[in-house]
Order: C-alpha cells, then structure tokens, then sequence
C-alpha cells in the first residue's frame, strides 16, 4: 500500500493541513477499493465516490484525503475528479432528480416535466432548493428511452414519466414517504447511493470474492503495482511516489 | 408480419420475474457455453469459432471480433478483458437491459472472451448512472464466484479468472474504448492517440480486448451452438442477430432482436407503428451519431445503412413523426455532443459551441439567411479534423439535419420564431442543466455568445 498517513476521521492531518474524512471503517472499505485495482491510481473515482457518500459532496479536505491515501497530488484528483458529472463539488441535496433532455425524451415530452419540476421545486434546472432537499437537474440520455420521458431519483429510474408524476414524486419524498422505482427499487438518498456507486465491486478483505491476495499479491510493494499507461511528463516524477 | 428471433433476449423475455438469478440462469442452460469453452476447447479453436462466425462488434463500430482477438499477443503477460458497459450513445437502451435482466450471460460471455485471449482478469466499466444494472451485476458476480465459475480454476480446470466491477461517473466519452481505458486508470476520460491499438497496448499498457455488453452476451450462445448456427441469420457480410433499441413516436418503444438485414419497416411495425397512425419524417437508425433517414425501405445491416448514407451504429432507433421541429432536434442533437466534448481538440470542442450558438439562434427566431451554410461550414471543420470520432459524429448528426430538413431552417429564419411553437422553451439546455463537479470537457465558455449584434472576437474570453 501506498497509504502515507496515520490520521483517522474528523482529525486534522497536523503535517498536511487537511481534515481526514474517513473513519476507520470508511478507511477499510477505501482500502478495498483500493485492491480492486493492480494500479492504485484507478481507484480515484470510486474513492471520491467514497468522499461524497461522506461528506455529501466532494470537499476539498476529501480530495486531500484520497490524495495523500494513493500518493499523488490534490491537483491531480482533482484535474480528474472534475471532468465528471456525477462527482459534485457544491453541496447536494438529499435527493438529486436527473430529467433526461435527450432526443427520444424530448419528443415525448420531457419539456413539460422540467417545466413542472422547475414550478415545483421553485428553481431552475441546476440548482439545489433552499432546504437541502432537492437538487434538480437536466441529464443527457439515461438510456431508458423505452420508458421517455424518464427521469432518475439518486440514479434509480422512472419511466413514462408524465408532469404530475413528477410532481407527485416529490411531494411523496418531502412528506418523508418511501419512493419506489419503475423496477421496485427503494430510492436512496445521496450518501447512500454514493456509498454503493463507490464500493460497487469492491469486497472486504477475507470475504467471498476478495480476489487480492491471487492476483495482486496480496500486500505488494507498489514496485509491483503495474504503471498506468499514459506517457510521463517530467514534472510527474517524484510526486508522492512513495 | 415481421417477428423477433430471440437468441440473446431470449431469457429475460421469458422469464421476466427472475432471468437475472443465478437458479434461473442454471435452470435455462446458463453457464454451459462457458464450461464448453474452458473444459472443451482450447483457446485457439475459440478464436477460430468466433472468427468464422463472423460477428462483429455491437457497440457501434461492427468491427469483427474474432479479428480484434486475434490482433492480442500472445507472449505478453498480463492481458485483460474489458466490457464496454457504459451505454450513453442516444436512443439506445440494450446494454443496460442486458446489463439488469441477465447479467450472468455477460459474465458468461467475458469468460469466453478471456480464455480464448488467455486473460486471467477483467473490468466492466459500468456506466455510472447504471444503479441497478450495477447491483445485478455486483450481485451476479458474488452469485458466479460463490458457485465456481468464477476464482481460482473454475469448472474445475486450471484457469483463473477474476471479474473487477468498475462504475463510471457520468461521461459518454468514456464509451469511447481508450477514453474508457484512461477513465479506468483513474485519469480525465479523454481519448488517446492511435496506434497502439487497445489489442497490443491497453489497459495499464497491457494487451486488452475491449468489446461491447451485446458483443459478449452472443458469445454463449456461439459456442455453444457453432458459427455455422449463428450464420443462419443475417447476411453474408453483417450475420447473426441484433438488439435494435427502438423510441421515439412509436407505439411499443422497447428493445426487439431481429436478424441482421431486417427491414426499417419491419422494426417498425415489431414496435407497434407510428403513435396515433402518423407517418415517420425522420428516423435516425443507429444512435444520435448516426445520419438521419427518411424512408423505412432500407435494410438493417451494416453495409445497408452504409450505402443509404447513414450508419447501423449502436442500433438505437429513433422514429419521428410529422409534429417533430427538426431545428429543436438538431439542436438538442447538437447540444449533447458540445456537452460531452472531452475538450482535448480545438474542432470538436469549438465546433459543437458555436453550431450550439448559432441552432439556438435559429430556433429563437434570430436566424440569418447565411446561417445554413454557416453550419455546414462548421461540419467540415470537425469532419475528419477531430481528434476522434465524436467530432466526427458531432458533424454528421449536424450536417444531415440541416441538409435533409433545409426548408425547415430557412422557414425557422423566414418567419423569425419556430413553427412548432418551440421556440420559447429557452429555459433547458445541456450547458444549464448539469451540476457536476465539472462537466465532461470545456463547457465554461462565455456567456455572451453570438447573437444578432456581436462579434465572434468580441465574445472571446
Ligand atoms: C464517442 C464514442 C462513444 C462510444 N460509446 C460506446 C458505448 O457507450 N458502448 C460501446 O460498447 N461502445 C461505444 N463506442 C465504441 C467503442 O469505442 C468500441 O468500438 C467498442 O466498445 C468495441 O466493442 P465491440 O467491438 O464489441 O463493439 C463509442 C465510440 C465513440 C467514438
Ligand atoms: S473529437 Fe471531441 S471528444 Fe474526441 S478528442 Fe476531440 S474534443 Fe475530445
Ligand atoms: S433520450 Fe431520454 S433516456 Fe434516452
């Protein structure tokens, strides 16, 4: 491993000047994040996930977190981290509704369900309401034209989606009642659904499927780490090699 | 009366409660094309099986697979597999139902696919907005490991395999198989020059075979029942069946397998017609990238579609009837490629922001007589300028709606506000809409613009 810091979560890293976000058992499963990957470096954006199921939003002490954990620079998470729509830098609200404005859902309108939740929500697409609740946005195809217009609560989908479902959706979810998707999926809220996109994959070690120690080798000294297999600029040497 | 050959949406349309289960799957002949392929055949008369087989990709290229396989080396050690999960391209939908309904055909199909390249390992790239196609499939994968066809020697032979889940985190150019590769490690999903081909240097630097979810979940199939059985369908140069994802002002919209070489019209009348018994203006036959048709007498078959001028891409069919505003389309189009520009090459990036420009002007009413050519002028900018196909793609989309539906955008221009009434719905766009942590390539242009009175030097940051 590559981990270089002993902090653990909510101290301030005295040495870096950062706050650490995970707790010991956040730690472990960013560990087995890590293992997933021969390379850790492929393990940033699940981590960042990790960071957003967290903090609720990816904080600048997150990226620190990762950062130093997987040995590059703050700058490089984030030069990564921000090419991603999925990835949020201003806090989010508990429920995040995505409305598809692609081709398919456009023509089956999906401009009246964005009229009707911009009404609703008494904001415009892009921005969270003023209790933290909802955040609202446009998304490109959800890949359920099928079901256009769709549209997704934390990533689970609803089909045929008329503007009052949308509204009744909402209402439902501020009354604090469970919502259900087109498949009979719970809706999640926005740390939860971060926490399964992050550790998607990822097992603890000893459980079934923790195929680390066959295939990386189990505790491998990063020299056994494969290189990523972008060209190295100059300046890329030595950052937090070690 | 047309009808769908089921091969590879066989199980999850008939077992709609449960084809993602590991007892269905078993119950249903799951997993015996992978045994056959590791305890039967060796490696080499895998690739020859898929080779003769002839199928080729499904994730838009429809480059023949058995070749892409056999382009791998075989001295270099580690190779890995790589699935293509990351749907995004418009209008198509079958790799996420796939990926939800029978998730274990995929990881039946990745065992194939890396025993005949002998990888010992593979990733799926699942499309981060893919919440429950993403918990089957972690599940399928525990469900796998838990009965041995997946770990140390599975079915009982010599070979190990390892499937790694890997979720995106909202890009579409990260379907792009070397932008996937360097979203997989870690970095921007920006794509990467060529060659070196993924086959000799992918993933990590490694020899990679990266193929489509459809691509894999035919291959159980295949070797199961032999190349000359898969040539039963189809046509000499395009064989086998196909998923087509069909939306739009159809009756039915849905995914239908059919045999490659079906007709536009057939696909249609599967889908139920045209809603409220209209005729279709415009159809777009294989994805947003692909260049719009407007008559169904055209076969679905890669070189088909190639010869009618368009493309059979991902096979996302988009059916529009007469009330449909082809300018409000174009610019929708338009809008997602400027949104999911990497940003990495000037034409793409620049190109899809100002042709997003000036769409916008036209469909408010603020067209110029010169603004038509003013597109197409646009389109050659990235057409074949790009440093990879989305430019490309950008550009087709573009260029076919303003050519095909020219009256359209001079009428628009002519009348000074859209005949179908869109024109004042300026409160969506893709650059207003999304909250990420950033977006997908350079999107924070500035907010001036071109409209009726200013220079293009003059909105430059
Ligand atoms: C902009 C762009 C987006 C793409 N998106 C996808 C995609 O979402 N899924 C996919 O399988 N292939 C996609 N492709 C094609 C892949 O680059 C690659 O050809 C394919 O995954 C290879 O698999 P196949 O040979 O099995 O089709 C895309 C290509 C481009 C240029
Ligand atoms: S064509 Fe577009 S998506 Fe492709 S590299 Fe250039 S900017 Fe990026
Ligand atoms: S266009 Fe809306 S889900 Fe595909």
């Amino acid at each position: 491993m590559t981990r270089r810091y002993q902090a653990t979560g909510g101290d301030i890293d005295e040495q870096n000047g950062y706050r650490n976000v995970f707790d010991d058992e956040q730690q472990a499963w960013a560990d087995a994040i890590v293992a997933k990957y021969p390379n850790p470096r492929s393990a940033v954006l699940p981590l960042l996930f990790l960071v957003q199921s967290v903090e609720g939003y990816v904080t600048e002490d997150g990226m620190r977190t990762v950062a130093n954990m997987i040995g590059l620079t703050p700058a490089q998470i984030l030069a990564s981290g921000s090419f991603y729509t999925m990835l949020k830098k201003q806090p989010q609200g508990e429920y995040l509704i995505s409305v598809c404005r692609n081709i398919s859902c456009t023509h089956r309108g999906a401009y009246d369900v964005i009229q009707a939740l911009s009404e609703r929500l008494g904001t415009d697409a892009g921005n969270t309401t003023a209790d933290g609740r909802f955040t609202f946005e446009t998304a490109e195809c959800l890949a359920t034209c099928d079901g256009a217009p769709s549209i997704q609560i934390n990533y689970d989908d609803f089909y045929d989606v008329t503007p009052q479902d949308a509204v009744a959706l909402v209402d439902k979810l501020e009354r604090g009642e469970e919502v259900r998707s087109a498949a009979g999926e719970r809706v999640r809220t926005v740390r939860e659904i971060s926490f399964e996109t992050a550790t998607a994959g990822a097992r603890l070690p000893g459980t079934a499927g923790d195929h680390r120690a066959r295939t990386v080798g189990g505790e491998a000294q990063p020299s056994d780490f494969l290189p990523d297999s972008r060209p190295k600029l100059s300046h890329d040497e030595g950052s937090h090699s070690g | 009366m047309a009808e769908e050959v089921r091969v590879v949406t066989k199980r999850m349309r008939e077992h709609t409660e449960d084809s993602w289960t590991l007892q269905r799957v078993l119950d249903t002949g799951g997993y015996d094309g992978a045994r056959k392929a590791v305890v039967e055949m060796a490696p080499e008369e895998l690739g020859g099986e898929v080779k003769s087989s002839g199928l080729r990709g499904r994730g838009g290229a429809g480059f023949p697979t058995g070749v892409k396989w056999s382009f791998v080396p075989a001295d270099v050690s580690p190779k890995y597999v790589v699935v293509n999960h990351d749907e995004g391209e418009p209008g198509t939908f079958k790799d996420r139902e796939l990926g939800e309904r029978d998730p274990h055909q995929l990881l039946e199909g990745m065992i194939i696919a890396a025993r005949a390249v002998g990888a010992n390992k593979a990733f799926i790239y699942c499309r981060g907005e893919f919440a429950l196609g993403s918990r089957r499939l972690d599940q399928a994968i525990r469900d796998a490991y838990g009965a041995g066809f997946l770990g140390e020697g599975i079915f009982g032979s010599d070979f190990d395999f390892d499937i790694v889940l890997h979720r995106g985190a909202g890009a579409y150019i990260c379907g792009e198989e070397s932008a996937l590769l360097d979203s997989l490690e870690g970095f921007r999903g920006q794509p990467r020059l060529r060659p070196p081909f993924p086959a000799v240097k992918g993933l990590y630097g490694q020899p990679t075979v990266i193929n489509n979810t459809e691509t894999l979940s035919t291959l159980p199939h295949l070797i199961l029942n032999g190349s000359e059985w898969f040539r039963q369908w189809g046509t000499e140069k395009s064989p086998g069946t196909k998923i087509f994802s069909v939306s739009g002002h159809v009756n039915r919209p849905a995914n239908y397998e059919v045999p490659l070489g079906t007709s536009l019209a057939d696909l249609l009348e599967l889908a139920g017609g045209m809603q409220n018994g209209k005729e279709p203006k415009a159809i777009i036959p294989g994805g947003a990238s692909a260049p719009l048709l407007t008559s169904t007498d055209v076969a679905l078959d890669f070189e088909s579609l190639q010869e009618a001028g368009s493309m059979l891409g991902s096979g996302g069919v988009v059916f529009m009837d007469e009330t449909t505003c082809m300018v409000r389309n174009t610019l929708v189009t338009t809008e997602f490629f400027e949104h999911e520009s990497c940003g990495k090459c000037t034409p793409c990036r620049e190109g899809t922001w100002w042709a997003v420009k000036v769409l916008e002007r036209i469909e408010h009413g603020d067209g110029r007589q010169e603004d038509m050519d003013l597109l197409l002028d646009i389109c050659n900018g990235m057409d074949g300028r790009s440093f990879c196909p989305l430019g490309d793609a950008a550009s087709w989309a573009l260029r076919s709606g303003v050519k095909t539906f020219r009256d359209e955008f001079e009428q628009h221009v002519a009348e000074g506000s859209c005949p179908f009434g869109g024109g004042e719905r300026v409160h969506v766009g893709a650059r207003v809409g999304a909250t990420g942590l950033g977006e997908a390539g350079i999107t924070s242009q500035p907010a001036a613009g071109i409209d009726a009175d200013s220079e293009p030097e003059a909105a430059q940051p």
